[in-house]
């Protein structure tokens, strides 16, 4: 018997596979010719060999995947680092959110990708302009929620602390940190997404390294292998997504309390 | 110099007599590609109003930032003649990209190797285990590139090969990101006049006469419209013809384009070399060397010339 | 018995209003608390009870007078007095049983120790087993044990409690009140307790602080000489209740606007002025 955990997975796969057997079909009658839109058979083909031989030839994708993920967790960190005590401070004190507000509300709506003249210009065209660009990317939300998740602890508890005899940094790590927790992770989670997008369109634009998913797009784009710029973009999604689901259930995990 | 007009009026000659009189007033959507030099001769056709004589009415419909992109609008049928690289037209319609067929040649040679001003790099020997930019891979000068590390004895991994735009190459070269790269004019000369960089080998001594950019026309257009596709080409001649003879003024409409200074323009001027007939072989081995590569699904060199090279005849065969 | 906790002509205006003057909420509170003893701070709703105990706990500062623990004056919350209020203040990620050591925590007191401290703190609260649960997991009554556990936990000089049973079913507020009861026979600690209910102060004060209404201040206050434990139902009791309730009566009467003036009008209610102070008739 299929258990239901099982059914639900495999319900969930079912318009994915339905909609793929329908392009193939559209693509074989020719009436979606395959120069516009390559037919899966072709995707796959094109996936085996960004496998094998990889793309620029030598270059497998298992490095490419491995390059970008290192950029986007590097970029995510580190808006982590700056992001998370810079919120909890924020949130605290009204003082310094009316202080650093003007400059986040001017920075934020700027795409990090208009940053990328001003980033290869300061930082050159090696790991640390993608990492910054990502930064970028990822530094607003984990700032703008963890202030959002500070400011949302009730009063109450932040007395009952002070009262118990908490110092400042007590109050920092034992109760406005896990208290922001839940919008912090939200803040994460969107700066996960936004790093992962940014990243690749960033790689577009060149990488010293020779690998990246965004670099071997390109490359497919510039030899024009349609197949396996498709490809290309399906890993970047499905890597995205499992990113995104990794988080979610640190999340469950995390905030099982609620 | 002599050589080339005669050549010149000779294609000229042999399609004015080949042609009928192509109708008065007919659209044409042209393409090229942004600040490259090679397509100096549909400039000129634009100024000097000779695609009009021809009575056409050329609409500039795309400037393009790569070949590649330029590939992708003749496959949404967004043009239907354009000028880019021989290379990534071939690799189009090698991978089925596109349908295009190049009809004669925009010009030959015009690009080489860079390196910084003080470098103490004097051959191509001595690129070994450096990093050298290229424009993007399966273009003519990543081919260049490799025929010249093969003939000093190198093999291509022996050299760090990374992807940069152009524009972008001098920048790169100068905060000694890279320590060369290889583009089409003007960018190498740009980078001699800036001060930044010193030509190491340029294109014609790594292969002499390799054609480098070619006049495409859209798949249908060439089958649908001949007359048309000769009234252009017999512009192209003219336009070609005008720039070996008239330097001051070709510079100014290159200076126009480009919007680099008079400067750079001219002396990248004369490493161009502007010629209009295209011949089977260097295609062929073209095409070979990117199945060889590993970039091109198609790999039988024959069927893609097949398919790319016009098969009207106005190609001419180089016999020796 | 000594005093310990000393209220001194405490004022304290709302603010807020542009030139600096706004309603008085206290208007002069001064009463003490004698060690270990029982203070009930009883008064109609509104009369700044809240406000009080939040100056008493150094949450808020008078505009006049001061609180004196002992021969400190209180200027800010300190680790002596702890504080109780109505709305459960646990931290709701930790479990029980870390909740009591939170303060165990903050004094830097080791783990073993802590944990030795907070389960026996529990068990006076009637809450052993309950370590591992997370405050959304209990009821309310089982929160405000807790929250009586963890204050207790660091041992403070004096315990505030701003109507902590408040919110529960009387039942259960009964059961609470005994359980403070008993876990005060171990602690030299002093408490003030806030209530509007006269059943609670009764049965729970050695002393009974009857509030005026605003400006507040202490109207009267009785002392609660009956031993425990106490007979709710008892005639001593019953007395007291009766006192204190007239009392409370003549606050609110004395509360409403004088005759001539307008009356405050519920919302929709065009009956409300018909039903002129057949009090003022009583009164007498």
């Amino acid at each position: 018997m299929v258990s239901r955990r099982r059914w639900h997975f495999l319900l969930q796969l079912a318009p994915l596979v339905a909609v793929a057997l329908l392009w193939e079909a559209l693509s074989a009658a020719g009436i979606v010719p395959e120069n516009r839109l390559p037919p899966p058979t072709h995707v796959l083909g094109g996936f085996a060999e960004l496998v094998t031989r990889g793309l620029p030839p030598g270059s497998h994708l298992l490095g490419h995947c491995a390059a970008s993920l290192r950029r986007v967790l590097a970029g995510v960190a580190a808006a982590l680092v700056v992001g998370i005590p810079l919120g909890l401070l924020m949130g605290r004190s009204t003082r310094l959110r009316t202080l650093v507000n003007p400059f986040v509300e001017i920075l934020r709506p700027i795409p990090p990708l208009a940053w990328v003249p001003l980033a290869i210009l300061w930082l050159g065209i090696g790991d640390s302009s993608a990492v910054f660009l990502i930064f970028l990317g990822a530094f607003f939300p984990i700032l703008l929620n963890t202030v959002a998740g500070v400011l949302s602890i009730e009063r109450g508890l932040v007395e009952a602390a002070v009262i118990l005899g908490a110092s400042k940094r007590d109050l920092f790590v034992k109760v406005l940190a896990p208290g922001a927790l839940p919008a912090t992770i939200t803040g994460v989670r969107i700066a996960v997404g936004v790093g992962w997008m940014t990243l690749v369109a960033a790689e577009f634009t060149g990488v010293k390294s020779g690998y990246g998913l965004g670099y071997m797009i390109m490359t497919a784009r510039d030899i024009q292998r349609a197949d396996q710029i498709v490809a290309g973009m399906l890993v970047i999604g499905l890597i995205g997504f499992a990113m995104d689901a990794l988080i979610r259930a640190a999340e469950r995990r995390l905030l099982r309390w609620r | 110099m002599k050589r080339s007009v005669v050549l010149v009026s000779l294609s000229l000659f042999l399609l004015a007599a080949a042609a009928p009189a192509a109708a008065a007033g007919e659209k044409l959507r042209l393409g090229y590609l942004r600040s490259d030099l090679h397509h100096l001769a549909a400039w000129v056709g634009i100024e000097k109003g000779y695609f009009k004589d021809e009575g056409l009415e050329v609409e500039t419909a795309g400037i393009f930032n790569a070949g590649a992109e330029e590939m992708s609008a003749f496959a949404s049928k967004g043009i239907d003649v354009g000028y880019l690289g021989m290379a990534p037209s071939v690799t189009g319609v090698a991978n089925h990209a596109a349908s295009v067929k190049a009809e004669a040649l925009a010009n030959a040679e015009g690009s080489a190797i860079v390196v910084r001003a003080d470098s103490p790099v004097r051959q191509v020997k001595e690129l070994a285990g450096k990093t050298v930019a290229i424009p993007g891979y399966g273009n003519v000068q990543d081919f260049l590139l490799r025929r010249a590390l093969e003939a000093a004895g190198l093999e291509a991994g022996a050299v760090k090969i990374i992807v940069i735009k152009p524009p972008e190459m001098i920048t790169a070269l100068e905060s000694n990101q890279i320590d060369a790269f290889i583009a089409w004019e003007p960018h190498a000369t740009k980078a001699v006049t800036k001060g930044v960089g010193r030509v190491l080998i340029p294109s014609s001594q790594i292969w002499k006469g390799h054609p480098c950019c070619v006049v495409a026309f859209e798949g249908s257009v060439a089958h649908d419209r001949p007359a048309v596709v000769q009234a252009f080409l017999r512009a192209h001649a003219k336009a070609t013809a005008f720039i070996l003879a008239n330097t001051d003024e070709a510079v100014r409409i290159g200076v126009q384009y480009t919007g680099m200074d008079e400067k750079t323009v001219r002396m990248a001027l004369g490493n161009i070399s502007y010629r209009t007939e295209l011949e089977r072989a260097p295609v062929r081995e073209y095409a070979s060397y990117l199945g060889r590569l590993g970039y091109i699904k198609e790999t039988d060199p024959d069927v893609i010339v097949r398919d790319y090279l016009d098969p009207a005849g106005l190609v001419k065969d180089a016999r020796p | 018995m000594s005093v310990d906790l000393r209220v001194e002509g405490v004022e304290k205006r709302f603010h807020g209003a542009a030139d600096g003057t706004g309603r008085v909420i206290l208007g002069g509170v001064s009463f003490a608390a004698p060690a270990g003893g029982i203070v009930c701070v009883l008064g109609p709703s509104g009369c700044g009870k809240t406000t009080l105990l939040r100056i008493i706990a150094g949450l808020e500062t008078p505009d006049r007078g001061r609180v004196a623990v002992g021969d400190r004056l209180v200027n800010g919350p300190m680790r002596e007095i702890g504080y109780i209020t109505q709305e459960t203040t646990l931290l709701p990620w930790r479990t029980v049983l870390s909740n009591v050591e939170l303060g165990l925590e903050f004094a830097g007191v080791p783990p073993e120790q802590r944990r030795a401290t907070a389960r026996r703190h529990l068990e006076f609260v009637e809450l052993a087993g309950f370590d591992d649960y997370h405050p959304k997991q209990i009821s309310g009554g089982m929160k405000q044990k807790v929250a009586l556990a963890r204050s207790l936990a660091v041992e403070p000089r004096v315990l505030l409690l701003d109507e902590p049973f408040a919110a529960l079913d009387a039942q259960t507020r009964n059961a609470l009140q005994e359980v403070l009861l008993h876990v005060l026979e171990r602690t030299r600690t002093t408490v003030v307790f806030v209530t509007h209910n006269v059943d609670e102060a009764v049965f729970l004060g050695d002393i009974v602080v009857c509030m005026t209404a605003q400006p507040t201040r202490v109207g009267t206050s009785v002392e609660v000489r009956v031993p425990r434990p106490r007979d709710r139902t008892g005639p001593e009791l019953n007395a007291l209740r009766k006192e204190l309730l007239a009392f409370l009566t003549e606050q609110r009467l004395a509360s409403r606007p004088a005759r001539g003036e307008p009356e405050p009008q519920l919302p929709g209610s065009a009956v409300a002025s018909a039903e002129k102070p057949p009090e003022k008739a009583r009164a007498r």
